[in-house]
């Protein structure tokens, strides 16, 4: 904040229950009635995922779909979506199984450093629900409200048209290997024990 | 034979073919005996082992020390980043994602004047505020700090002047953001007003109040920070040019524009230890600094690297915020936590200087470029950031991969009342290399030549040296510039295309890596260290203090050990986060990570493979030299059945110890010249890059949109291509934004209007043009299986092309980036006006008649062509310098054998009244040579 300027502040605004269902439980919180969305899911429901890149409206960072539709939460008053259902990017992945989307941004190089990803991801995932054979203008049109300063949006594009073709059944997700923990487990069958120098 | 085992083919796996017979020869051997879930292991992958080890990858440029550590497993892959699967969960923790128990919130008061003195402030109403529970101002800390120790000039909050609108002046920690945001209203400051500076020219003045003072190196009372001459090579050759370009651009300021805002998180913990969480690409000298300001010995402090929502440079200088933080957490005792919102980001800035620059180049009768001639004037803002760098890279990286010559550089950079510039991705070199290409291309016109072929035609060779003493090594310039040439099918589009459409060529050239680091001397200390250690699991954890801030470097140092290991990547764990645990790393700027970081780790990869060999040895008896290390399992190389798995062999290593621990190092070559500056812009390696653009220009209303790029960077080996792609096509994105639509406007008053992602226009989806990666592979002798950067490198061509191609779609010459629709419009305005036509749309474009001197080009880039494969594959070894096109002995001195070749740090007297803008800053004397204060 520039200035020293003495700017009267707004009485605190009263306090008032605010519920939804946030990835799939119901969520109250005790929030002050002119909260943003942005700050009561970062700050209150403990979504960390959902991010803030700049407050105005202008970064989709912080994108999450509210009744099936993607929005920006900084933009949304808290009391505006009182008892919708949203979904934020951790409601996207079922337990630890990567949604196709997720797994499909991580294989194709549509996540580099990550900011940007959890408002992308909702805009694509929204695309999908509707749509599951986007074309390249459809998804260009799905994501322009979100910015992206590291991958120059081509990766992405492939990651969602990736994403789409697993939707419509063309192909298979990749098993297990894409899951949050690849099984790494590094003592597998036990070695036989021969003695030197016998075939088994 | 002790403990092995000699294992019969065909245990368990597909050994049967689909008509049921067995396979001969082809047999999965199980059980490795370690590793995941598949208990078979893979054959090798021959695809990506290199010809000159027996496999089957090809090496056009020749083998690599690092070939025979190749173990097929990674290197050469398009795999995931290791961490991108935390990213699309939603579980990275970037800055503010770092929530402490009883955590604080803090916030920053910022200057509202341009340039004012502090004449006191008050704080008694801040504290009185219920819910503020600490406040500190610019007294709490005398200490300055910056980024390179040359340049200290920064203090945690402002000592004795604000030096811009936004500069810090307090900072107050409360209960909540609220509250904080309220106490900020309660500073009561008395301020004089001072007179500000904002163009850089009215910098080179002599003012009454610099915006800082240097005692008695300071620059007469002028605003110069940084002052730098250069003139290597022969200036005869100028006096008579067969052909000239002439250019004077002016280029604004960009901001990185990362999709995270600054964030810091500081803990003084009971300890009394200083945990500070921070995005930063360079943990290292914000620990540095932190220890200086806070008068704290640096093993008292753990600077924590969280995950870094983008840096390009941004998030590289040691921040104030983070100071501030960290006095707030003293004095209260508790977490603060500070976030920028996006207006903040840019008063912090740090991004590319805004830059005037002059280009003169001239070619002689044989189209060999005789002079090339830069002067650049950039504007640094209130400090001094990574600027003494940039002054020289504005210049020195813009003379490779050309033979020049004569080169004449002329820079300054002057401190005004603006948000501090600093590095930006492809630092100080992306301005002036856009300058130079289209100068070229610009010449090229003029001899009625093409630009591809003049360029072709003038390349240094790989293992040679530039004009300034650059060692160069591997170079795939040509074969980027070829590729780019083919892919684009640019013999028949150049000049042929109508108004409106055209086709543009750019080069570039970049570091990767800095030769020397900037706090210690290389030859007592190296660049990079890393830890591997190896548990009785199996599993490798590695520590690394390369900080990832989305390029991937973790994934690249995971893979090169992965590698050397032979194990799924899956079984390497990178812990780079902390300093407490991680070996002292510079962090990631100078795209140094890759070739530093992994060189290093391939060391530390090599020494743990060993052992684990030896082990083998001892179980198997034979020799290493005969063992194959493949898929957690090691084997007798002519009979494959004879083997021992990886864990076993483990074991028996760490038989002594329990673990396994293994620490490597990298540092540079010597290398360089000894003139004054020599060390700027060394590397151990140089990448090289070559685009072509394609453009649509709307002539009635000047709005440009590039449609098609083919973008080839020379990267020496393609780590992980998904990734390098990613670098390639991100850079172009970024790049293009400079070029049509990024700046940040400072208005009449010097105000920043434009702070916000709103009016500084990063491209969107729908500006993207179509880009074509290709990835050129020239083999660096020294990086790590041949690698070099990726991350700046593929900027720089991209302005170049777009403007070049401006060019060939309107024939108007634009030299004022970003060419925004009333910058193209006002030239198409003037253009007509000159031409006396009345509609834009009958404006004539550029067409080529190719000239005599095409042909010698030609013939001249085809012998060229067969020196640079021998030199490439170092079947020629004989040294090159740069002058041997001009006819010189690369044996002998340049000095010796021509009278006018000079190498210059200083202009002679009778040179100064020539000098170009910048070069102003050279008739001013520094106060000890005009008796001053000392
Ligand atoms: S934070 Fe909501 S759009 Fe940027
Ligand atoms: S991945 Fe970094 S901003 Fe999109």
């Amino acid at each position: 904040m520039v200035g020293s300027e003495y700017v009267e502040m707004i009485p605190s605004p009263d306090k008032t229950i605010w519920s939804a269902e946030v990835n799939g439980s119901a969520v109250d919180v005790l929030a002050p009635s002119n909260a943003i969305l942005l700050d009561v899911l970062r700050n209150q429901v403990g979504t960390l995922g959902v991010k803030r890149g700049c407050d105005l409206g202008t970064c989709g960072c912080c994108t999450v779909m509210i009744d099936g539709s993607p929005r920006l939460s900084c933009l949304c008053l808290a009391g505006q979506v009182q008892g919708t259902s949203i979904i934020t990017v951790e409601g996207l992945s079922e337990g630890a199984h990567l949604a196709p989307i997720q797994s499909c941004f991580s294989k194709h190089g549509g996540s580099q450093c990550g900011f940007c990803t959890p408002g992308f991801l909702i805009s694509a995932q929204a695309l999908l629900n509707e749509n599951d054979a986007p074309t390249h203008q459809e998804i260009a049109c799905a994501i322009e409200g979100n910015l992206c300063r590291c991958t120059g949006y081509q990766q992405i594009i492939d990651s969602i048209q990736a994403a789409a073709s697993i939707h419509r059944g063309e192909t298979m997700p990749d098993a297990p290997a894409s899951d949050p923990h690849p099984d790494p487990h590094p003592s597998g069958p036990e070695e036989p024990n021969m003695p030197p120098g016998h075939a088994r | 034979m002790t403990g092995g085992y000699r294992q019969q083919p065909g245990g368990a796996g597909p050994t049967t073919r689909k008509d049921g017979k067995r396979v001969a020869g082809k047999q999965a051997f199980p059980p490795p005996g370690s590793g995941g879930s598949d208990p078979v292991m893979k054959p090798r992958d021959l695809d990506f082992i290199p010809e000159s080890v027996g496999g089957k990858e090809p090496q056009p440029a020749g083998s690599h020390i690092h070939d025979r550590a190749r173990t097929g497993t990674t290197v050469g892959k398009e795999i995931p980043l290791v961490d991108s699967n935390a990213k699309v969960t939603g579980q990275a923790w970037y800055g503010d994602d770092v929530r402490l128990p009883n955590e604080i919130i803090g916030k920053i008061l910022r200057s509202p004047h341009h340039y004012a003195r502090i004449k006191s402030i008050d704080t008694t109403r801040v504290e009185a505020l219920p819910g503020v529970i600490a406040v500190a101002t610019g007294e709490d800390s005398p200490h300055r700090f910056g980024v390179l120790p040359v340049t200290k000039d920064e203090h945690a909050m402002a000592v004795e002047k604000v030096r811009h609108v936004g500069d810090l002046v307090a900072c107050v920690a409360a209960i909540d953001e609220a509250t904080a945001m309220a106490a900020l209203n309660l500073f009561d400051i008395e301020w004089e007003i001072l007179e500000p500076v904002f163009d850089p020219k009215k910098g080179l003045e002599d003012t009454d109040e610099p915006i800082h003072w240097r005692g008695k190196y300071h620059l007469a009372r002028t605003n110069v920070q940084k002052r730098v001459f250069q003139e290597f090579g022969d200036r005869s050759l100028v006096e008579t040019p067969h052909a000239e370009s002439h250019g004077k651009w002016s280029m604004a300021g960009v901001h990185h524009g990362f999709t995270e805002p600054h964030a810091v998180v500081a803990h003084w913990d009971p300890n009394g230890r200083l945990q500070l969480y921070t995005p930063q690409q360079v943990p290292h000298y914000t620990h540095r600094a932190l220890s200086t300001v806070l008068d704290v010995p640096m093993h008292q402090i753990n600077v924590i690297r969280t995950f870094v929502g983008g840096g390009f440079g941004g998030k590289s200088d040691p921040f104030p915020h983070e100071m501030c933080a960290a006095m707030l957490s003293r004095k209260s005792g508790r977490p603060v936590r500070i976030t920028f919102d996006r207006e903040e980001v840019y008063w912090i800035n740090r991004g590319r200087h805004p830059s005037h620059i002059e280009v003169k180049m001239s070619a002689d009768e044989d189209a060999r470029i005789s002079g090339f001639d830069i002067d650049a004037l950039i504007d640094g803002g209130g400090f001094a950031s990574f600027g003494h760098v940039t002054s020289y890279y504005n210049g020195v990286l813009a003379t490779a991969p050309y033979e020049l010559g004569s080169f004449h550089y002329t820079g300054a950079r002057v401190w005004t009342n603006k948000p501090a510039s600093g590095a930006m991705r492809g630092h100080g070199a992306v301005n002036t290399r856009c300058a130079v290409e289209v100068g070229l291309d610009e010449m090229a016109e003029t001899m009625q030549v093409d630009p591809i072929d003049l360029r072709l035609a003038n390349l240094l060779p790989p293992h040679s040296r530039t004009i300034t003493g650059f060692r160069i090594t591997s170079n795939g310039m040509r074969q980027a510039l070829e590729q780019v040439r083919e892919g684009s099918n640019w013999d028949t589009k150049f000049r042929q295309l109508p108004l409106g459409k055209g086709i543009g060529i750019g080069c570039g050239f970049f570091i990767s890596g800095s030769g020397l680091p900037i706090h210690w001397d290389p030859n007592r200390f190296p660049h990079a260290t890393v830890h591997i250690q190896v548990d009785m699991d199996g599993g490798v954890t590695v520590h690394t203090g390369a900080a990832d801030i989305g390029q991937g470097s973790t994934t690249a140092v995971a893979q090169v050990i992965a590698e050397v290991l032979a194990l799924p990547i899956e079984m390497i764990h990178v812990r780079s986060h902390e300093s407490d645990t991680s070996p002292v790393d510079l962090g990631s700027y100078s795209s140094r990570v890759t070739f530093m970081n992994a060189n290093a780790a391939i060391r530390a990869a090599l020494e743990i493979r060993d052992k684990i060999l030896n082990a083998a040895w001892e179980i198997l008896g034979y020799h290493p030299d005969n063992l194959v290390l493949n898929d957690r399992r090691i084997y007798y190389k002519h009979d494959p059945a004879i083997g021992v798995s990886y864990l076993k062999a483990l074991h028996k290593a760490q038989e002594d110890k329990g673990s396994l621990i293994a620490s490597g190092a990298y540092r540079s070559p010597p290398m360089g010249g000894v003139h004054k500056g020599a060390a700027a812009g060394l590397a151990p390696a140089y990448s090289f890059s070559s685009y072509v653009a394609e453009v649509d220009v709307d002539v009635e209303t000047g709005i440009i949109r590039c449609t098609n790029v083919w973008a080839a960077h020379d990267c020496g080996k393609a780590l992980n291509p998904l990734a390098v792609k990613g670098q390639i096509i991100g850079s172009c994105h970024m790049g293009l934004g400079q070029v049509l639509s990024e700046q940040m406007v400072y208005g009449r008053t010097g105000h920043l209007q434009n702070a916000n992602l709103l009016d500084y226009k990063i491209p969107s989806v729908h500006e993207m043009p179509h880009v074509e990666p290709i990835i050129i592979e020239s083999s660096d002798p020294e990086g790590p299986f041949g690698a070099k950067e990726a991350g700046e490198g593929p900027l720089l061509p991209i302005l170049p092309a777009v403007v070049n191609a401006v060019y060939d779609a309107i024939g108007i010459r634009l030299r004022t980036l970003p060419l925004t629709p009333d910058v193209v419009f006002k030239g198409i305005e003037r253009a007509i006006r000159k031409l006396k036509i009345d509609d834009p749309c009958d404006l004539p474009s550029p067409r080529l008649e190719h000239g005599p001197l095409q042909a010698k080009l030609v013939a001249r880039a085809t012998e060229h062509n067969v020196r640079d494969r021998a030199r490439q594959r170092t079947e020629d070894t004989s040294p090159y310098v740069n002058g041997v096109l001009f006819g010189f002995d690369p044996n002998i001195p340049l000095e010796d054998q021509v009278e006018g070749w000079r190498t210059a740090t200083e202009p002679d007297p009778e040179q100064l009244a020539a000098l170009g803008l910048a070069g102003r800053a050279w008739l001013k004397k520094e106060q000890r040579q005009m008796g001053g204060e000392n």
